[in-house]
């Protein structure tokens, strides 16, 4: 799989807001490794980052995302433990993923998300999953040397909406919308 | 708004599950009468009350898990 061309579905979209209060980018190249069964000791809910750089994300009770680089694909899965009961897929071309990050993040998620995004329920390196904008996600909250961000993903086919529905919440905040990406 | 109790991810959004039903007992299909087959696919009690239902958790975990909830008031309670 990684000798494919990746093309993202969100063409490597940049939103960004003129004081730095809110930004939203493309980060669908991001190598998703999925990892089912026995799986590495990072419970459901939590990530751990490895220093590689690998971000290991407790996605369900017993599945795992690797989130690695562009083009990572053969050295993450080369990392894993592959015992019988697992089962590793490569996921990278399958599903889109945004960052949605900046002071206002939090904020312009939980017009859109039901999850309480309070900071002891999901704090900085926090894993769920939920429905954002009507859309089934994976999310991360990623923070970025003190600022808030959060890793969305979805289904490639979903990827275009998503990320207009995305940049609509976080237009009140600053972000600037180009026309194609707009939802009206 | 239900607030719904996920034994993994907490308490969640009625919207982000499903509402599978009321928990019934499968009969066994080698031996159960047709009459049986059909009441455990159609049938259901419906009861104003106190119900166990099974709930899907669709947007988070992916489990299925159980819940006692007051279809009157829609108050929830642990099965245990
Ligand atoms: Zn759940």
């Amino acid at each position: 799989m990684s000798d494919l061309l990746f093309q993202s579905p969100l063409n490597k979209a940049e939103l960004t807001s003129p004081g730095g209060n809110i930004g939203l980018t493309d980060e669908s190249a991001t190598t998703k490794i999925l990892v089912r069964g026995q799986g590495p000791a990072v419970a459901y809910g939590q990530s751990k980052l490895l220093p590689n750089g690998t971000l290991i994300c407790g996605s369900r009770p017993d599945e795992w995302t690797f989130l690695a680089g562009p083009g990572k694909s053969a050295e993450v899965q080369a990392g894993i433990d592959q015992s019988e009961a697992t089962t590793i897929v490569d996921i990278t071309h399958g599903r889109a993923m945004m960052r949605l990050f900046g002071p206002a993040a939090t904020q312009a998620l939980a017009k859109v998300c039901s999850i309480d995004l309070a900071d002891d329920l999901t704090p900085d390196g926090a894993v769920f999953s939920a429905s954002v904008a009507k859309v089934t996600c994976d999310l991360v909250r990623s923070d970025s040397q003190g600022i808030q961000a959060y890793l969305i993903s979805c289904e490639r086919s979903f990827g275009a909406y998503l990320i207009s529905a995305v940049a609509d919440a976080a237009q009140e905040f600053g972000l600037g919308v180009p026309a194609e990406l707009s939802l009206h | 708004m239900i607030i719904v109790p996920c034994p993994h991810c907490g308490p969640r959004n009625s919207v982000d599950l499903r509402n599978c039903g009321e928990v019934v007992n499968r009969p066994n299909p080698d031996t159960a009468t047709l009459t049986e087959w059909r009441t455990y696919l159609y049938l259901r009690e419906n009861a104003a009350g106190w119900v166990s239902e099974t709930w899907y958790c669709r947007a988070g975990c992916r489990r299925y898990f159980t819940i006692e909830r007051n279809t009157v008031t829609n108050e929830i309670r642990d099965q245990s």
